[in-house]
């Protein structure tokens, strides 16, 4: 038996116990709250125990957080957890970072939120308390489940955040294992540098909030199928709907926002496997929220609207199994997967089960008695645009699970070569009809609509948005058909829904939440068409001639080398390459962006400094630096460089040395100036040059003349001693070049020379991308305004709710 | 005919067709050998970098345009060009998985993936940085 020195065991172990008694709690909650409904709507004393259950629940679940917390901040590396996700170096801002960045983090922040709401609802619920929080101690469960880190029979349950790190299956036999002292110098592996960002820090609990919040409406429609109240449960889930569309749609696109700042791919959506299944349930859910507003009054799609609720909190678990199971291995730049992927289906294929068995044996019945609305109703255009939104989420979910068909029919798809263009051709087009619903929908009246009136209400804003489309054509000089379709389909629904917010509502706030979401969710589309669809690359590469690829037209050349000092025309910019710094473990390249002024003269505009960060373990990552102007960005990063030699010590060092043969009077380029060979110099003193008497000495003077016109020289010499030729070699410090002269050829009477220069001189250069984006203020306007927009329509809702119905 | 019917009958309609364009714009996982027999058409290969031959990247004459040799699952070799800048850390790749086509014997990627070994894990293959590179030609 080993004693380990400085182990805090007593934590884990205490961490343990809260797994094992959140989990259990949680299917007592369940179980109680089950047999609770089963009987009664009213606050029985199964009831009591069920609300008990879930309460200690929660008080384990978050003594359970609290210890990881506590781990991770005082470096407790004898948890692999902690190793694995951590290390001493990382400042504590990215705590939170590391608490979810493994499978058991993130599925503890999960179930953290599912708490946080479950708590709310066991007080708001009022007589869906029952079935609602049926559902959630079973979610609840299957998530503790995933912690528990048992094998029964040989069988994996859960993966437990506690496990030793010297009793980690991976470190089994490692000669650290047997050392009692190893806690002195184990270091942590840190977190992976992508995610060493602050928009990382608020993205994923925002996506995760988002996640769970879904869960409500589900629980709702399970409810209103369970105790056949078809209509009633829409009036308590429809706020939380909303609120759910608020989170997720803000999370999903502070994602697209990290991606913009941190990543280097150019611009905020990439149609990335993550992306995308955090994408679709958003489009569920809001084609839900939507399908409940008209259900709400008058039951016309009722099936329609059970079928999505369900299913927006089904492919949540969908997208999480995606994300963690593994499966998109290839095609996904960041799936951070630990896998417990069976356990994952089974999760999902019991909420598949439970969804499909009510839906068909309670909700059939809605199918066929459903009714025709008129055409000029809001609800049939309300309906239109969420098939639409079911059409775009069936699109992505269908070619982002290329991975899940291959597994499921042996197939050897591989994802869409140019997902970009991919994606775009379906989602572009549907875009423009959700656009061009929202713009109509507002006006339009439930049941029947003059359309002569609502025609003459919609001109303004069809007239302005038609000028408005010319306008930006013009000036971005757009030129595909439905990036301009689409730029005058959003700017409609953005206007539309001004005009009917100042003119119809009086510019009330409160009153206005759907409009100024509405308003906000044209601006997203108006941002990204603007930005991503007009954006232009700058570095595009002037001078060189692509020999390779001469009679390739399609030849990329969107990115460009800068020598230190060099100066590049990026139109309408020059870009100069100042200087390199070290920071720590950042690599900063500062670019001045100039302009040319009046006198003719270089004036300095602003600087971008991209950089890179070191990571040995992880490997270097490089990250954008952006210039933000209020109707367009500059957008810059380093697509290679250099990173050997980047420490003072071998930058001093000089690099391999040319050996040239030259002749009096010839010259030629190093990497910072004109060398020439002037002249022989024979009047050479032995004795200051420390030779021997009879040693014969021959100089040639060297001239180095730089760019900017300072000149040089220098004196390399020649010495024969006896049958030995040698060379002394010279140096000019101050461009970090030295010669070495040490022999002539007898035939052509050349200059054997030498020549050698020091590291710094060859390898400061970088290749480097840089990207207009305009107008992007645009799409990050309208996320607040649309995430504010939702809020407001919840918060009147819930006013309203509370208040008694006349 | 009802609307819905008419609504249904579209939807379906769009439902396959999404189904086809997945097909048809889905890259097909392949070697060498079957990327030269379908000329043109787009083809992921996996294979590893030949870390003997010749890693040509010359940003000076040309940042944007670099080339190698790779293997691929069958031990099949073939030079790959990539016209964009070469991704930070090749020479580390494990794995290189290679999106695009065969022109002439040579394999013209518009795609790069590789996956380095973490130090910290002996390399073992599960846990592996991913990085592309795309142009955008």
């Amino acid at each position: 038996m080993i004693e380990y020195v400085g182990e805090n065991l007593l934590a884990g172990q205490v961490g343990e116990f809260l797994i094992a008694l959140s989990f259990v709690s949680s299917l007592l909650a369940f179980a109680f709250y089950f047999r609770s409904s089963a009987i009664s709507d009213q606050v029985d004393s199964w009831k009591r125990f069920g609300r008990f259950f879930f309460r200690l629940h929660s008080a384990a679940l978050l003594g359970l957080i609290g210890i990881l917390f506590y781990l991770i901040y005082t470096h407790a590396f004898e948890y692999y957890y902690v190793w694995r996700h951590s290390s001493t170096q990382l400042p504590t801002r990215y705590i939170l970072s590391c608490f979810w960045e493994g499978q058991e983090g993130s599925t503890m922040l999960w179930a953290f939120w599912n708490v946080v709401l479950g708590n709310i609802l066991i007080f708001s619920s009022k007589k869906w308390e029952g079935v609602v929080m049926t559902v959630f101690a079973s979610v609840q469960a299957f998530l503790g489940a995933m912690l528990l880190g048992i094998y029964p029979f040989d069988i994996q349950i859960g993966s437990n955040p506690f496990v030793l790190l010297r009793e980690h299956p991976d470190m089994i036999n490692l000669p650290f294992t047997t050392n009692p002292n190893y806690l002195n110098f184990v270091e942590g592996n840190g977190l992976n540098p992508l995610l060493q960002n602050y928009w990382m820090t608020i993205h994923p609990p925002t996506v995760f909030f988002g996640f769970a919040s879904t869960l409500i409406p589900f629980a709702y429609a399970i409810g209103g199928l369970w105790k056949r109240n078809y209509q009633g449960w829409i009036r308590p889930a429809l706020p939380w709907t909303f609120f759910g569309i608020g989170i997720l749609g803000l999370g999903v696109l502070m994602g697209g926002a990290w991606a913009y700042e941190a990543l280097s791919f150019g611009g905020f959506w990439a149609w990335d496997p993550v992306e995308n299944s955090s994408l679709v349930p958003w489009l569920i859910l809001v084609a839900a929220g939507h399908l409940m507003l008209i259900n709400r009054k008058k039951m016309r799609s009722m099936f329609s609207a059970f079928a999505l609720t369900l299913f927006a909190f089904l492919l949540v678990i969908y997208s999480t199994y995606l994300t963690k199971s593994g499966i998109l291995g290839e095609t996904s730049v960041h799936s951070f997967a630990d896998g417990l992927p069976g356990q994952l289906i089974i999760f999902m294929l019991f909420y598949l089960a439970t969804a499909l068995y009510f839906l068909f044996a309670r909700g059939w019945q809605f199918l066929k008695k459903s009714e025709e609305d008129a055409f000029w109703s809001r609800e049939f255009w309300i309906f239109l645009g969420s098939l639409v939104l079911v059409i775009s989420a069936f699109q992505i979910t269908l070619s982002t699970s290329i991975p899940v068909i291959n597994e499921l029919f042996g197939t050897a798809m591989a994802p869409p070569a140019k997902p970009i263009e991919h994606y775009n051709s379906w989602q572009l087009p549907l875009a423009v009809l959700v656009t061009l619903f929202i713009a109509v929908s507002q006006f339009l009246k439930y049941k029947q609509t003059p359309v002569k009136k609502l025609f003459k209400q919609l001109a303004p804003s069809l007239i302005l948005s038609l000028l408005g489309t010319v306008g930006f054509t013009y000036l971005l000089q757009v030129d595909k058909f439905f990036v301009n379709l689409l730029l005058f389909s959003s700017l409609f629904a953005v206007l539309a829904n001004l005009d009917y917010f100042f003119r119809m509502l009086k510019g009330r706030v409160k009153k206005g939440g759907s409009a100024l979401a509405h308003i906000g969710f044209g601006m997203v589309i108006l941002g990204s068409v603007l930005s991503a669809g007009n954006q232009k690359i700058i570095s595009k590469n002037n001078t060189q001639i692509n020999i390779n690829f001469e009679d390739n037209e399609n030849a990329n050349n969107e990115n460009v080398m800068l020598l230190k000092g060099d100066t590049v025309l990026m139109n309408p910019y020059y870009v100069t390459y100042t200087q390199r710094r070290n920071e720590d473990k950042f690599v900063y390249y500062d670019m001045d962006y100039l302009k040319v002024n009046a006198q003719g003269k270089y004036e300095k505009q602003f600087s971008l400094s991209p950089y890179v960060q070191l990571n040995e373990q992880m490997g270097n990552v490089p990250e954008p630096s952006t210039k933000h102007f209020w109707n367009r960005d500059i957008f810059t990063h380093i697509t290679y460089a250099d990173l050997e030699n980047l420490d003072s010590n071998s930058q001093e060092r000089y690099g391999e040395p040319d050996t040239l043969k030259l002749a009096i009077g010839d010259s030629l380029f190093t990497s910072n100036s004109i060398v020439q060979l002037m002249d022989f110099e024979r009047n050479l003193n032995n004795d200051s040059l420390q030779l021997q008497e009879n040693d014969l000495s021959l100089g040639v003077t060297i001239r180095a003349k730089t760019m900017d016109g300072r000149r040089f020289t220098a004196t390399p010499i020649m010495v024969i001693r006896g049958n030995r030729v040698f060379g002394i070699e010279d140096e000019i410090e101050e461009l970090g070049i030295r010669f070495t002269f040490n022999g002539i050829d007898p035939d052509t009477e050349k200059l054997n020379i030498l020549i050698e220069e020091k590291n710094k001189n060859s390898g400061d250069f970088v290749i480097m991308q840089a990207i207009v984006f305009p107008y992007i203020n645009v799409l990050w306007i309208g996320i607040i305004v649309m995430v504010l927009g939702t809020l407001v329509a919840v918060w009147n809702r819930i006013k309203q709710k509370s208040k008694p119905k006349n | 005919m009802k609307k819905t019917h008419i609504l249904a009958i579209l939807v379906i309609a769009v439902a396959i067709g999404a189904i086809i364009s997945m097909v048809s714009d889905a890259a097909t996982y392949a070697d060498f050998a079957t990327a030269e027999q379908m000329v043109g058409k787009e083809m992921q290969v996996v294979g590893q970098l030949n870390k003997e031959k010749e890693i040509d990247y010359n940003p000076q004459a040309d940042a944007n345009s670099f080339s190698f040799f790779m293997v691929d699952n069958q031990g099949t070799e073939r030079k790959v060009i990539f016209k964009g800048a070469k991704p930070q850390d090749f020479e580390r790749s494990e794995q290189v998985v290679v999106t695009g086509s065969v022109e002439d014997g040579q394999f013209y990627a518009d795609k790069i993936l590789m996956k380095c070994p973490s130090k910290y894990n002996d390399g073992r293959p599960d846990e592996l940085t991913e990085i592309t590179a795309e142009s955008n030609s």
